[in-house]
């Protein structure tokens, strides 16, 4: 009978078994693009600087994952933005400045979670109101205050997400005193775009670093009232493995500033819209900026 | 690069991946023979009990393990970390058969042994310890080991709310299109139901107590 | 009456009726108003047919069922006075099904109450063999065996052997031999009164069979429908007239007029 404490045996030392990496970093990413190629830089960075052994984790699920992974140790890092952190983690009410949000999601993330939040990669991947390139020329339209007369007759075209947010329409309508023609039609993210070119609608709501807006004539129009709260991109670390690796922050912070909105845009165009590989298009922008 | 070779290349990543899932599974499983065989034996003694007991278990079945996931993201302290609001969607999953087959084997004894007991002058404690556990033992484990497959299996769901485990590259390799990424989920999780049902048989025919003929 | 009983009643029902409830709220006396003493050293057969109340009456002695009205008294106490765990130990109990443990061999099934109470290990030991070897089952031979290797009989004898381990003052048998095919029920029989077991025991057993009950009891208690229809020596019961004593004569005079074997005490 003592036999069978055998097999019960061998399965109480493999819980919470598995061989521990050793030396290896994990990076993670979020599933869209933008994310793979946040990663691919970071990883390759990472690789090329302090020459430990990278290993990609993308294509997770969402913050909500990303953070869970970071917290039990699955990964290392990821890139999320200041604006998610602080609403989707952290369940803080929204504001508007930049700096202090930053300030405010590093010294949480430090004391909730031990985890470390360096500084901003240089661009800020906010919700973006957009009309087409012709409508903003002809009549003048630099800012999204500018565009409320006209709005009166135009039909915008809004993400699920962006209907529903509290930082999305219902706030943005009421600070600006914003009104369409019609109720806004509901569109799925990726034919956002296309509706608004084929002139189905006339101002859509879509991420300011979205590689299309780079390839097509588009404009966005500016927050002159800062409703949108920011959502700089900053790379979060365990704390763990900033003690363990100390040459990994170093690595990481050599990123700081070094993407702004126009290249990022670039970039995800080249993934997006001409199919490149995000590793190949992660190390040629790394080579352009004298990082690898 | 060929199935094989992605397995390989991934070894590591594959084999924490597992042990993350048997830890899931394992925690959910202690829990749910902890709560579950004393309410087994709870409902088998007070039968007035059964409807509540295994109607709340069977709720809680009958609920899609995703949603159950999700419900329970709100929640404090448990929504803070996946892993323990897995293990606790687990456990409820594998709750109702352990109750159950505890319950069946204990009620499943012969009425004339236990008359013969009672007679003779064992207390119920006696009883419960020297024949209705011990004769009950085969079944309880059969019982064990439904829920451990099917807990292994429900456990890959649990990456959608990130607590890891295989079901990871399952969810990955969907976003990704890969489908090396998927069976890199999949197939250990197969192979790990396989082995805990292979392995749980050996134990039931271990423990089984001589004189009982198998049925 | 036996010569082997005192006047001294170890048992004794007074006015005892037992009533159950069934799902619909209707109520029915299993036994009702039952009255009579069993002697230290008597053996008391209950005699009836299936329902009359007599397997009532005997879970009654070792408080197995509690009496809905009346008292039933075991050495001078009420049952209900008794502690339930203490009563049975001091009872031993035969069923029809023997409920043997087929989890334990049947050394460790005849030991199990010496092993409760706390007996040293090798009085335990002599104490199984010795009941094996007389409800005749060669002890080495058997005792390491499982019931489910068992013959019914075999069974049977274990289930004896079991019910005297601790030597109990007082034995219950419930049909005792009822699962058993007639050759051999007949064998154990006689092997069972040749035991004498009830030198110094007090033993009560309940029976369908008016051969039974003639070949073993010193006393005959006749049950029809809850009620005690009166107690008879087994030639007083020969010579009834009761009604309910009727059928019983009438089928072992018929056994006799078809050349079967009568059997007398």
């Amino acid at each position: 009978m003592s036999r069978a404490w055998l097999p019960i045996c061998a399965l109480a030392l493999l819980c919470g078994c598995g061989p521990r990496r050793a030396d290896t970093i994990v990076v993670g990413s979020k599933n869209f693009s933008e994310q793979a190629l946040l990663g691919e830089i970071l990883a390759q960075h990472v690789e090329a600087r302090t020459h430990l052994p990278v290993v990609r984790r993308f294509y997770l699920a969402g913050s909500y994952i990303c953070q869970q992974a970071l917290l039990s140790g699955r990964i290392d890092t990821y890139v999320e933005y200041t604006g998610t952190a602080l609403t989707a983690i952290l369940h803080d009410p929204i504001e508007g400045d930049s700096s202090a949000v930053f300030s405010r999601v590093q010294s949480e993330y430090r004391s909730r979670f031990g985890l470390e939040v360096m500084a901003p990669l240089g661009f800020n991947n906010t919700f973006a109101l957009v009309v087409r390139g012709d409508d903003a020329r002809r009549l003048n339209l630099k800012t999204i205050s500018d565009a409320v007369p006209d709005a009166t007759q135009w039909r915008a075209g809004f993400g699920y997400e962006f209907t529903e947010r509290p930082d999305g329409y219902g706030g943005l309508a009421r600070v600006y005193g914003l009104r369409f023609a019609g109720p806004p039609r509901i569109l799925d993210l990726g034919l956002l775009y296309r509706a608004l070119l084929d002139r189905q609608v006339d101002l859509v709501a879509g991420n300011s670093t979205d590689g299309l807006l780079a390839a097509r004539d588009l404009v966005i129009l500016e927050d002159d009232k800062h409703y949108f709260p920011p959502y700089d991109a900053v790379p979060v670390v365990r704390d763990d493995t900033l003690v363990k690796h100390p040459e990994v922050r170093a690595a990481i912070a050599d990123l700081a500033g070094k993407i702004s909105d126009a290249e990022m845009r670039k970039m995800n165009y080249a993934v997006d819209g001409e199919h490149r590989d995000a590793a190949e298009v992660a190390r040629e922008f790394l080579r352009s900026k004298g990082l690898d | 690069m060929s199935l094989a070779e992605f397995f390989v290349r991934h070894r590591n990543e594959i084999l924490q991946s597992t042990g993350e899932h048997v830890w899931l599974v394992g925690a959910a499983m202690l829990l749910a023979i902890a709560i579950g065989v004393p309410l087994g034996i709870v409902v088998a003694r007070r039968p007035w009990l059964s409807k509540p007991i295994l109607g709340t278990a069977n709720v809680a079945e009958t609920i899609p393990s995703l949603a159950l996931f999700g419900f329970l993201l709100p929640v404090p302290w448990l929504g803070d970390r996946a892993d323990r609001l897995a293990i606790v969607a687990l456990t409820l999953y594998a709750l109702l058969p352990i109750i159950r087959n505890t319950s069946a084997g204990i009620t499943g004894v012969d009425a004339a042994v236990r008359e013969a007991a009672r007679g003779m002058g064992m207390t119920d404690r006696q009883i419960l310890w020297k024949v209705e556990l011990p004769l009950s033992i085969p079944t309880v484990i059969a019982g064990v080991r439904i829920a451990t497959v099917l807990t292994i299996g429900i456990a890959t769901i649990a990456a959608a709310v990130g607590a890891g485990g295989l079901g990871e590259f399952i969810f990955r390799g969907l976003a990704m299109v890969n489908n090396q990424l998927i069976l890199a989920g999949a197939v250990p999780a197969a192979l790990l139901a396989l082995a805990a049902d292979f392995m749980l048989g050996v134990l039931e025919r271990r423990l089984r107590p001589a004189g009982l003929t198998a049925h | 009456m036996s010569p082997h009983a005192d006047s001294d009643p170890i048992i004794e029902f007074r006015n005892v009726s037992y009533q159950i409830r069934d799902a619909k709220g209707q109520t029915a006396n299993l036994l009702d108003g039952v009255s009579f003493t069993v002697l230290r050293g008597e053996t008391l057969v209950l005699l009836g047919r299936s329902g009359a109340g007599k397997t009532t009456a005997l879970k009654l002695i070792n408080r197995l069922l509690d009496p809905t009205e009346g008292d039933v008294r075991v050495e001078g106490k009420t049952t209900r006075e008794w502690d339930p765990i203490a009563l049975r130990r001091h009872i031993g109990y035969v069923i029809q099904e023997t409920g043997l443990f087929p989890h334990y061999t049947v050394a460790k099934n005849v030991a199990l109450i010496p092993r409760l109470e706390r007996w040293p290990e090798d009085r335990t030991e002599n104490r199984v063999n010795e009941l094996l070897a007389l409800v005749g089952l060669e002890p080495q031979h058997f005792r390491g065996r499982y019931p489910h290797q068992l013959s019914g009989g075999q069974r049977q004898r274990v289930g004896v052997a079991r019910a005297l381990a601790a030597d109990p003052p007082i034995l219950l048998m419930d049909e005792p031999f009822g699962a058993l095919d007639p050759l051999t029920r007949g064998e154990i029989r006689h092997e069972f009164q040749a035991l004498k077991l009830n030198l110094g025991r007090t033993i009560v057993i309940v029976t369908h069979d008016i051969n039974e009950a003639l070949l073993l009891s010193t006393r005959i208690g006749l049950v029809d429908a809850g009620r005690l229809i009166g107690t008879f020596s087994p030639e007083e019961f020969m010579r009834s007239k009761e009604p309910s004593a009727a059928p019983y004569i009438e089928q072992l005079r018929e056994l006799e007029r078809a050349g079967g074997t009568h059997e007398s005490g």
